[in-house]
């Protein structure tokens, strides 16, 4: 374990050190306060104007159901942050593994006590820790004005369990694509094309809409509808098991890079 | 050949990328997918070939080999792990309103229903609320009682004219010839279909007394009834009205009759008229107002039941919509045995405005049973202090009686030869009336009762889908601006500052 707890702390300092793990936290902190706030803008104005006298006001009881927190700010904003995910995390995890093998670090590592397991699995681990920093740094807006709103604190961590998740399948897909090249651009720009195939397929079924059993698998093994219960605040365990899954086969993806790479 | 792969990969994404930036698939995106995929093809068979000659030695073989294996052990484990999730149907209901759990009625409801309901969802792809809606019909087919089906609207033009489907995200239940469409999803609306459904096979009818004052159920502002008749009518009972002064006897039909607070006495000939429904094995629900005399009190006190004239005081009770603290009782003291308050408890409170108390006093005969519903907090008292409660002020006058749990409504079972009788009374109407009938658990109550005393089945008695209320309130500008400074500028620029730092020590390092 010893071998291993250094070895994050190794990947947690050289993540730390450089300007990249700051200045994508910045960028999660001011994408979430610019499409929270924008979506409460238009909320408020929405609110007030079916709330003026000549709509009928508060007290007339005929602003429309939809015009509520939850519809309009809540569900849009994490919606948003899921996307947003896509575009930020590739670019923490593309370094992870093919900046080792580009310096030729990754031999050096090799002949260290540990096996390729944990070192493959202690990589993971930081960059799922980097995942549940930016939703840290993510979650004080809704945070604050959803709880005193009412919203209800289970329903907010219901959908940051979701957004961790979903946070840990995109980098666990980053990651693979960062051990299968040397190139750190590679590794970015195909974390981006797998991750946004794979967040929704939806855009495949004008092609097999005759064929459902085709349909539904598409539907089975796109991220987004995954994410669509934990935005409603119910957590589903097959949704769990199925980012559990996606990291696993990951993960064993990861590893066989590893290996192949001792073979060359 | 790498160089192969990056440009397929790009063109995958940019392709895939035109879908959510348009929201359509069109001739770009399918080009760019199509050009990227024959790419992303060429470049993997090109790396097999790579394998194959680095896996030349038989060392590397067999690693490569296990390898492969291995990588079909993971994933087919991953897949195990999704199904068998999948298959064990675990799921936790985080939401304040609890709005993904069906509520015992909607179970009810469906386990009424006979075999074969179909549940079909009728949407647009790019409808935002058919997820919420999924979420819904999935919970209603975990009771194994429902399949639910999806179509696309441009898909079942047919549906569209054959059901009057106006709009997306519309739900149509239907059971043997018979048919419901919901307009906007959600429990409440589904379970009222469902029961819409059960009611075409089961028609009876409740009548209320007309002719003295008494509360209207065709009234639709906050002091009328409708929303009782609504209610009504959706348990599956006609409701009609029975002008009291005019009748010679309750219709044989009725399996309830509702008095609603008369304002003025009901003449002698009515009581004797309800007095012989009941002996007859009829139903009774009387909803009566301190300070009011219906003329009803005679009659009750033949079945039971004693109404003296006056408030119960309820300190336990603050002011209820500025009314004077106390005299709005907040009532949660249920008889846990009765079949009409077994559903409620200590969290499911009723509320009432202003009532009198309802004694079960004493049984008629020996094999009648009476039983108290619902009780106040031990600390009540009783007053008669009319004028000052109605100005809204405490009321001063105390009877002279200690503090004690007074009863706000009692009911009662008469066994009459092969026929029962079945009363209850309430000490106040206003907590059925529209202005507060979805207030807490008033609805579940007053409708409990009623099909209590229609001696419809007791697994009917239980509690309804709740009434979601979506949050509706403002966050004025100068909150929002005080956010927006406080931690959506000052966490970013910290962090900022932070990324700035660590830039000029990897320079100078």
């Amino acid at each position: 374990m010893i071998p291993l707890r250094a070895l994050i702390r190794k990947e947690l300092a050289v993540l730390f050190t450089s300007p990249v793990a700051y200045l994508t936290l910045a960028m999660v902190g001011v994408v979430t306060a610019l499409v929270f706030f924008d979506h409460l803008r238009v909320y408020n104005q929405t609110l007030f104007v079916w709330a003026s006298t000549t709509m009928g006001g508060f007290e007339t009881d005929t602003i429309p159901d939809y015009i509520n927190l939850r519809t309009l700010v809540f569900l849009p904003v994490m919606e948003q942050l899921a996307l947003m995910f896509i575009g930020l995390v590739p670019l923490v995890t593309m370094r992870v593994f093919s900046e080792e093998r580009a310096r030729g670090t990754d031999e050096l590592l090799a002949t260290t006590q540990l096996s390729p397991n944990q070192i493959v699995a202690g990589k993971f681990l930081v960059a799922y820790l980097f995942v549940a920093i930016m939703l840290a740094v993510s979650f004080v807006y809704p945070a604050t004005s959803i709880v005193t709103a009412g919203l209800g604190l289970k329903h907010l961590v219901a959908v940051y369990v979701g957004l961790f998740t979903l946070g840990i399948g995109i980098a666990s897909i980053g990651l693979v694509c960062s051990a299968w090249t040397t190139s750190q651009l590679v590794a970015a720009v195909s974390a981006y094309a797998v991750a946004f195939v794979v967040y929704d397929f939806s855009w495949a079924t004008a092609f097999v809409r005759d064929r459902e059993s085709l349909a539904s698998l598409l539907d089975a093994i796109s991220i987004h509808p995954r994410f669509g219960g934990f935005a409603e605040g119910l957590v589903i365990g097959a949704d769990v098991a199925y980012f559990a899954a996606l990291a696993l086969v990951c993960f064993g993806l990861a590893r066989v890079s590893l290996d192949l790479e001792r073979v060359r | 050949m790498r160089e192969l792969g990056l440009v397929g990969a790009i063109a995958i994404a940019a392709g895939v990328g035109s879908y959510y930036v348009t929201g359509e698939f069109g001739r770009f995106g399918q080009v760019n997918v199509a050009l990227g995929g024959l790419a992303l093809a060429l470049y993997a068979v090109r790396a097999l070939g790579r394998m194959r000659r680095l896996g030349g030695t038989p060392v590397a073989r067999r690693m490569l080999t296990t390898r492969a294996a291995l990588l079909v052990a993971v994933v087919a484990a991953a897949v195990a792990l999704e199904r068998g999730a999948a298959r064990l149907d675990l799921r936790w209901d985080w939401t304040l309103d609890r709005r993904h759990e069906l509520s015992p009625a909607s179970r009810d409801a469906l386990a009424a229903l006979p075999d074969g309901l179909v549940a079909t969802l009728y949407y647009d792809a790019e409808d935002p609320r058919i997820r919420g809606t999924r979420l819904l019909l999935e919970s209603f087919a975990t009771s194994g009682r429902v399949q639910v089906r999806e179509r696309v609207l441009d898909d079942a033009l047919e549906d569209l004219d054959r059901f009057g489907i106006s709009s997306s995200n519309s739900v149509l239940l239907e059971v043997d010839d018979r048919w419901e469409l919901v307009g906007r999803p959600s429990e409440g609306t589904v379970w009222e279909a469902l029961e819409r459904l059960r009611a075409l096979e089961r028609r009876t009818v409740v009548y209320y007394a007309r002719g003295a004052g008494e509360g209207n159920l065709l009234r639709s502002d906050a002091l009328g009834f409708s929303g009782l008749a609504a209610a009504l009518q959706t348990e599956g009972y006609r409701v009609r009205d029975l002008v009291m002064a005019a009748t010679d006897a309750i219709p044989q039909d009725a399996a309830a009759l509702l008095a609603i607070a008369p304002e003025r006495p009901w003449r002698e000939e009515s009581v004797a008229l309800v007095d012989g429904y009941l002996a007859g094995g009829g139903g009774l629900v009387a909803l009566l107002e301190p300070g009011r005399e219906t003329g009803l009190e005679p009659l009750l006190e033949r079945w039971g039941f004693e109404t003296p004239d006056a408030v119960v005081v309820d300190p336990a009770s603050g002011p209820i919509e500025g009314g004077a603290p106390g005299v709005n009782p907040l009532a949660h003291a249920y008889d846990r045995d009765h079949p009409i308050t077994k559903p409620l408890d200590a969290n499911r409170m009723a509320f009432f405005l202003g009532a009198r108390p309802v004694r079960a006093a004493r049984k008629p005969e020996p094999e009648d049973r009476l039983s108290v519903l619902v009780h106040s907090s031990p600390r009540a008292w009783l007053s008669r202090d009319f004028e000052r409660i109605a100005r809204g002020l405490p009321p001063q006058d105390r009877d002279g009686a200690p503090d004690d749990r007074h009863p706000l409504a009692s009911a009662g079972r008469y066994p009459r030869g092969e026929r029962e009788a079945r009363v209850v009374v309430f000490g106040d109407s206003r907590f059925a009336s529209n202005g507060h009938l979805r207030a807490l658990f008033n609805l579940d109550l007053i409708l409990n009762s009623v099909n209590w005393v229609a001696q419809r089945a007791e697994g009917r008695l239980t509690r309804r889908p709740n009434i979601l209320t979506e949050i509706q309130q403002p966050l004025t500008p100068q909150e929002s601006l005080r956010m927006f400074y406080g931690v959506g500028l000052l966490i970013p620029e910290l962090l900022l500052m932070a990324a700035a730092i660590a830039w000029l020590r990897q320079r100078s390092a």
